[in-house]
């Protein structure tokens, strides 16, 4: 897809770009990101045994530790996973928690409790009470948050956010956001008063599934959203963060596709900090029913593949997975892990009505027993590991 | 016996080998491969100052360390503006007048920015820092940021976490060879005869981290690394044999050149 590139393209955001054009038959994505010529392939154990000892792993080495014939092999992909993120992560996971500003949403997510023909309680937190939630957090001297709304509503919009992230930055070190895609000058307003990074999920690669669970909205334009995390970065801002909704379709069309989307990234914005998550499909309102359930020991598989294909890129697990495995993931590929959660609004300083909650917490450990079990597994949680010095040069230098 | 002692600046340490601070699994761990490598110059990352929580916070512990000095490290500065701003409030909290000059635009395979690098040097040395900048293996960038006044360069053995050695052994020579100011190996080394053979070569200390605490046991690994960095310290001073691509025959053919026919 000659026109996709952001080298290619006017640095305009509000730009719309063409849509992939029929040389990519049968599939309308491009060609950087179809992964057509990995799927439906046949590996044999000889396989995944080169695979798994890949000097240089690639495409193909992915494709095969994500084949049905790498399921024989989670002890051997966990211990490589392990030496792999021993070694470039120490014996370490970096902490974080969400704080959801704002459940209003007019969107039309089938799998989502908070689409907006669901029954929910909508709130929005005004600044006042964020600073209570912000002091809660501080509180359990956590250093890096992640900022969630719904799609874009009069209720939370850019100056909404604008001020949230501003008076997050009074409390905590690093401060992100997980919300709706918008334009590169949005983006920078945001980067200017203190947001590091973004994280937003393509939820499925798959354009067909995609159109048939995002009922209507502005989220129905997948290439919208595809492209939000370029504008991000060229935004001015430092980290992304990327996957997809495991359960919605052939996770390993998406997983492919979900590490050619990095590898495109790593390769456009070479000075960007890029992560991959593994949101799987959990309990919610709404009762939606995963067509591609993915099981634990699918999660585990994919996230062993990715760790080794992508030795440098943090790996992330959230609290919608059972304490169980949590466990277990920990130090195994996944090097960053959400913990403490609260997916209802105003929940970290109030006791909230479970009805305005996103999805169900699977771990509701509280962080000294989150970090005693790091701890026992010989793993040192870390609290602060970016400084707001790097947020705003200029302001120190006045000094 | 004169002791063999390093100069950095104005600043004299007996141990050769400086140690990284992150990617331990504990505090208690770190502080104990610390203690057991000997080293006098550790560095820490100013995004690991941590003054809310004791418990994450690397800075602390360490400064209750006798005979351990600190070096606050600029690791998570993607320019020079950034860096020299960490640098000035690393200085502010900890006193030391070393401080470890990285920039590596990319947070994942964490290669050095030659360019900003260089320009960040020219501001901190100005404003009297020891700076001992991390760089890729450049026998001319070495010798520029000499001139500029840094007090020492750290060229890369290979890149951060890799343990892949010394894959830079030739141009290290080099800079070895040509520089007025001590070289550090920083970063890819793995095992103890690395170090020992970093020596060997003359660079005049080597740092250490990933190889300490990725190790089954980095307290002993610690001090494994102390002798190795010990051994090759020996060696080079007691000067190597040279080398030579052929046997050295005991009954010289030329003999009868000499003779009086």
């Amino acid at each position: 897809m000659a026109n996709f590139s952001p080298q290619s393209t006017q640095r305009d955001s509000e730009q719309k770009k063409p849509l992939p054009s029929s040389e990519t038959s049968g599939n309308t994505l491009p060609d950087w990101l179809n992964p057509e010529p990995w799927l439906n392939l046949e590996f044999t154990a000889t396989d995944v045994q080169r695979a798994l000892h890949a000097d240089s792993p690639n495409e193909k080495t992915l494709a095969t530790l994500l084949s049905p014939a790498a399921e024989e092999f989670l002890e051997p992909m966990a211990q490589r996973a392990q030496a792999i993120t021993r070694r470039h992560f120490g014996r370490t996971v970096q902490l974080y928690t969400p704080l959801y500003l704002s459940n209003y949403c007019n969107g039309g997510c089938a799998y989502c409790g908070l689409a907006a023909d669901r029954k929910a309680t909508r709130t929005v937190l005004d600044p006042e009470h964020l600073r209570h939630e912000m002091e809660a957090i501080k509180k359990m001297h956590l250093e890096e948050l992640v900022l969630l709304t719904g799609e874009r509503m009069p209720e939370a919009d850019i100056s909404y956010l604008r001020n949230c992230i501003a008076i997050a930055a009074e409390y905590i070190h690093n401060v992100n956001i997980e919300v709706f895609p918008m334009s590169e000058s949005e983006y920078r307003q945001l980067a200017n008063v203190g947001c590091t990074g973004v994280t937003l999920y393509q939820e499925t690669y798959d354009p067909v599934v995609y159109e048939k669970m995002h009922r209507w909205g502005a989220k129905r334009d997948y290439f919208q959203r595809l492209e939000a995390p370029d504008r991000a970065l060229r935004g001015g801002l430092r980290t992304i963060g990327i996957g997809a909704l495991l359960g919605l379709a052939n996770p390993r069309h998406d997983m492919l596709c979900v590490y050619r989307h990095a590898k495109y990234l790593l390769k456009n914005y070479w000075q960007s900090g890029v992560s991959i998550s593994f949101p799987r499909i959990r309990p919610q309102l709404g009762g939606f029913q995963p067509e591609f359930p993915v099981d634990e020991k699918m999660l585990a598989q994919y996230t062993f593949a990715l760790r080794i294909c992508l030795p440098e890129v943090p790996l992330v697990l959230s609290t919608r997975e059972p304490q169980r495995v949590r466990d277990g993931m920990a130090g195994l590929g996944i090097s960053k892990m959400s913990v403490a959660s609260k997916t209802t609004v105003g929940g970290y300083s109030d006791d909230s009505d479970e009805s305005t909650e996103q999805f169900e917490i699977s771990d509701d450990r509280n962080i000294p027993e989150f970090c005693a079990m790091l701890k026992s597994k010989g793993l040192e949680p870390i609290f602060k590991n970016w400084d707001a010095t790097y947020r705003e040069p200029a302001a120190y230098a006045k000094n | 016996m004169n002791e063999d002692i390093l100069k950095i600046g104005e600043q004299e340490l007996s141990s050769r080998l400086f140690l990284g601070t992150g990617k331990f699994s504990s505090t208690q761990a770190m502080i104990e491969a610390v203690k057991a490598s000997g080293t006098e110059l550790v560095t820490v990352a100013l995004r690991r100052f941590n003054r809310d929580q004791a418990e994450d916070d690397l800075y602390g512990p360490l400064s209750e360390l006798k005979n351990v000095r600190l070096m606050p490290n600029t690791s998570g500065a993607m320019n020079a503006k950034e860096a020299i701003n960490a640098a000035l409030l690393g200085r502010e909290l900890s006193k030391s007048p070393f401080v470890k000059l990285e920039i590596h635009p990319n947070p994942h395979h964490l290669l050095p920015d030659a360019i900003e690098t260089y320009e960040a040097a020219i501001e901190l040395v100005k404003q009297d820092f020891l700076v001992l900048p991390y760089i890729p293996a450049d026998p001319v960038l070495a010798k520029r940021l000499e001139d500029i006044g840094c007090a020492a360069v750290m060229p890369l053995g290979a890149a951060i976490g890799t343990g892949k050695g010394l894959s830079t052994a030739e141009m290290i020579k080099i800079i070895v060879r040509d520089a007025n100011i001590p070289v550090v190996v920083d970063a890819g080394l793995r095992s103890p005869s690395e170090a020992a053979c970093a020596m060997e070569m003359g660079c005049n200390a080597v740092l250490v981290n990933s190889a300490i605490a990725a190790a089954e046991n980095p307290s002993a690994m610690g001090a494994a690394f102390k002798t190795g960095v010990d051994a090759g310290r020996m060696a080079y001073t007691a000067g190597l044999m040279p080398t030579s691509e052929v046997a050295v025959a005991s009954s010289p053919l030329t003999s009868f050149l000499s003779s009086n026919g």
